[in-house]
């Protein structure tokens, strides 16, 4: 009993110190925000004559966003030269080099961000669950994922400091002007960093030792500020490139007038917050799916398969929970560009970058065709889901149409010759499907379509017992099929109506999706409730191509990463800061389609070969766990380690 | 005539109209032990939905201050 209270005492004070932790940066802050962190009072009457002689000695300038007044606290942006004092080099083209250092430090940093939310969950549903063998089982596996986790960590830190050294030696300049302007800030996101690595040590090591009643309520806490901390980290860095694609918080010489929160709050930095954590989720989850794919693979037990099959089916649930709402935070980022400047939305969609995003429309395709196709495998594992396998072809065609239309050009690069065959830069057939209205059709159907793989997979060894099955069953069935004729409808009707009414019809499109997505399984999670089983799921019992589809799916989403990181990038063009500071160096030009892909390639290619080495080192520590803690563990349902 | 159903159909109260027909026939389904009838739960499927998803269209559009049924009305 005194060894339980200590635990519970020691478990209280781990629990202050990480709320610690995490106001430690705030409280840092409260000096630089009081000193030029917020708006200036205005001045008391009695005092307004000395005022007016401070005035008229204090430079003002105006937000070049927010049009405000400012005092100017800052030097101007560096206006640089190309040579060895702003640029200098190795011989070799640094731009490259630090594409290279950022994409694998985001890569890392993506995934040490994500994993911890997915052990939040999943910890979460264990300890919520009433059934303990579940509840166990669900233990196990968020210890698993956070120990992939903590070798990453490290990586991502070694990682953080290679990007840093790169960008002091190679562009000394740019980021001197960004640290002077960031200044207030920088030391939190460095104290962030050592909250983040402390609170994730203390939840990774307490692991065992709080397992049981109050504690794990403590342990679970600790997760929620671990991500706390985490989501912080990636909003600060991400004020960074909101800073320096819509800058504000300065003047048009870009000196920083004061005000740190104009600085982070800049136009896209809430859409790039969204659309990040959701991307960070995804890809997460993606590449959970394919360590417990690649440990499926190399398994020599029935009990080892089982067990990684329903990690990589809880892995890549979670990711495709989060990859179904990506696509619409990513309409309301290019929303928010287009709101911010009209030519850069007009750079990314319609003209310099217009190509990558045939790429990255053919990459979304690959990801739900990648997650539907697993979905269908996994079928195979439960008795009673054979009555769906002979409408499987049906989607394919309905997912196959949905893509191609998806990835259709608006206008391809042609030679005279075959300009003049076609008759014009549209093909006078496809051209029509390269348009929006096309497009948002043809995504719309393949996001409803994997909802739906996703309701039949969930009903595979089920049978509804509900008086009014028959009725759910008809409801469900017109539901889904009066959202596939309204999203085409839709679509069609663009073509008919002019521009400026037709850009609002994709949101009805995708209320349409979501209708589907939030109400259908509602109801389907009604009508399963106290539903004949078929037979357990067989875990274990699938084949390897839905391991291979799950890799597909976590290399897919990583080669789109590192695609839609240059995008947003180059848009920028030849700044380093939008209209604020010019790159001079002999790189600011935007490289070609075929360079970029080569190179988004290669950082694909070292982060998997890197990721390999940390799950390899993860085998290592799992095999160091002794022989008897697994002797036991019978069938092919997974069965937890009792420890870890 | 012709106006007057365009009229009418472009009127959101229209749909809700028959959406809250559609639930009506739900409840007197189920009162009336009717809802396992194939034919039944299929019309009544059809009401729901097809008023439900004119509903998602004007109200979606007019949020933006868009008229969804700009092509009607010309």
């Amino acid at each position: 009993m005194g060894r339980q209270n200590s635990r519970k005492m020691w478990s209280i004070m781990a629990l202050c110190a990480m709320i610690g932790f995490l106001l430690l940066p705030i409280a840092t802050s409260l000096n630089a925000l009081a000193s030029g962190g917020g708006e200036a009072p205005p001045a008391a009457p009695v005092a307004k004559a000395e005022g007016d002689k401070k005035d008229a000695k204090v430079e003002k300038g105006r937000d070049v966003y927010y049009k405000t007044e400012g005092i100017v606290s800052g030097a101007p942006a560096p206006k640089t030269e190309d040579g060895p004092r702003d640029y200098p080099r190795y011989n070799f083209e640094s731009r490259v080099l630090l594409w290279f250092a950022n994409q694998q430090h985001l890569y890392y940093g993506s995934f040490v961000l994500a994993v911890p939310i997915f052990c939040m969950i999943i910890e979460f549903m264990g300890v919520v669950t009433k059934d303990r063998a579940m509840a166990k089982k669900y233990d196990q596996l968020a210890y698993d994922f956070i120990k992939i986790s903590l070798t990453a960590y490290s990586l991502t830190a070694i990682l953080g400091g290679i990007l840093i050294f790169t960008f002091l030696t190679l562009y000394p300049a740019f980021f001197g002007y960004l640290s002077s302007i960031f200044r207030p800030v920088m030391h939190i996101y460095a104290l962030m960093f050592v909250a983040e690595s402390g609170t994730l040590y203390i939840y990774y090591y307490g692991w065992d030792k709080m397992k049981e009643g109050l504690l794990k309520w403590l342990h679970l806490s600790m997760s929620v500020i671990l991500n706390v901390i985490g989501t912080c980290l990636m909003m600060l860095a991400n004020s960074w490139i909101g800073f320096m694609m819509s800058p504000a918080g300065v003047d048009e010489q870009g000196r920083f007038l004061g005000n740190i929160w104009h600085v982070i709050h800049t136009a896209l930095w809430n859409p790039l917050n969204v659309h990040r954590i959701l991307g960070n989720m995804a890809f997460g989850g993606g590449v959970v799916a394919a360590y417990a794919a690649y440990r499926f693979l190399s398994a020599k037990t029935d009990e080892e398969r089982a067990h990684y099959d329903w990690m990589g089916y809880i892995a890549m649930a979670i990711g495709v929970a989060f990859l179904i709402p990506l696509p619409f935070a990513g309409y309301w980022l290019m929303r928010e560009v287009y709101a911010y400047r009209q030519q850069m939305g007009i750079t990314l969609m319609g003209g310099l970058l217009a190509w990558l995003f045939i790429i990255q429309a053919t990459m979304i395709g690959i990801l739900f065709l990648s997650s539907n196709y697993y979905l269908w495998q996994a079928l195979g594992r439960m008795r009673g889901a054979e009555k769906y396998q002979r409408y499987i072809k049906y989607l394919v065609f309905v997912l196959v149409v949905g893509f191609l239309i998806f990835i259709t050009p608006h206008t391809i690069v042609m030679t005279p010759a075959e300009l003049k065959a076609m008759g014009g830069q549209q093909h006078p057939v496809l051209g029509n499907y390269g348009v929006m209205s096309a497009k948002n059709g043809g995504i719309n159907v393949i996001i409803t379509t994997t909802v739906l793989s996703f309701i039949w997979y969930m009903r595979g060894n089920k049978e509804p017992m509900v008086p009014w099955k028959n009725f759910g069953n008809i409801f469900m069935g017109v539901f889904f099929g009066f959202a596939y004729v309204n999203i085409i409808w839709l679509a069609i009707y663009g073509y008919y109506i002019p521009a400026n009414v037709r850009v609002g019809l994709s949101v009805p499109q995708v209320a349409s999706t979501l209708s589907c997505l939030f109400f259908m399984t509602a109801l389907n999670g009604v009508m399963l409730k106290g539903a004949k089983q078929m037979g357990p799921i067989e875990w274990g019992k699938i084949s390897a191509r839905s391991q291979y589809a799950i890799i597909m799916l976590a290399t897919a989403f990583t080669w789109m990463m590192g695609l839609m990181g240059y995008i947003r990038s180059s848009v920028r063009l030849f700044w380093h800061v939008n209209e604020i500071m010019r790159d001079n160096s002999p790189w600011a030009y935007t490289h070609t389609v075929g360079f970029a892909a080569n190179m988004i390639s290669f950082n694909v290619l070292f982060f998997w070969v890197s990721i390999l080495f940390v799950f390899w080192l993860g085998t290592l520590a799992a095999k160091k766990v002794p022989v008897e803690a697994k002797a036991h563990a019978p069938g092919r349902v997974p069965e937890p380690a009792h420890g870890h | 005539m012709e106006m007057m159903i365009i009229k009418a159909i472009t009127d959101p109260i229209f749909w809700f109209a028959l959406l809250a027909i559609g639930v009506v026939l739900l409840f007197v389904g189920k009162k009336m032990d009717l809802l396992n009838s194939t034919a039944y739960a299929a019309v009544v499927s059809v009401v729901i939905a097809v008023a439900y998803f004119h509903l998602v269209d004007h109200y979606m559009m007019d949020m933006q201050g868009l008229d969804y049924w700009y092509l009607f009305r010309k």
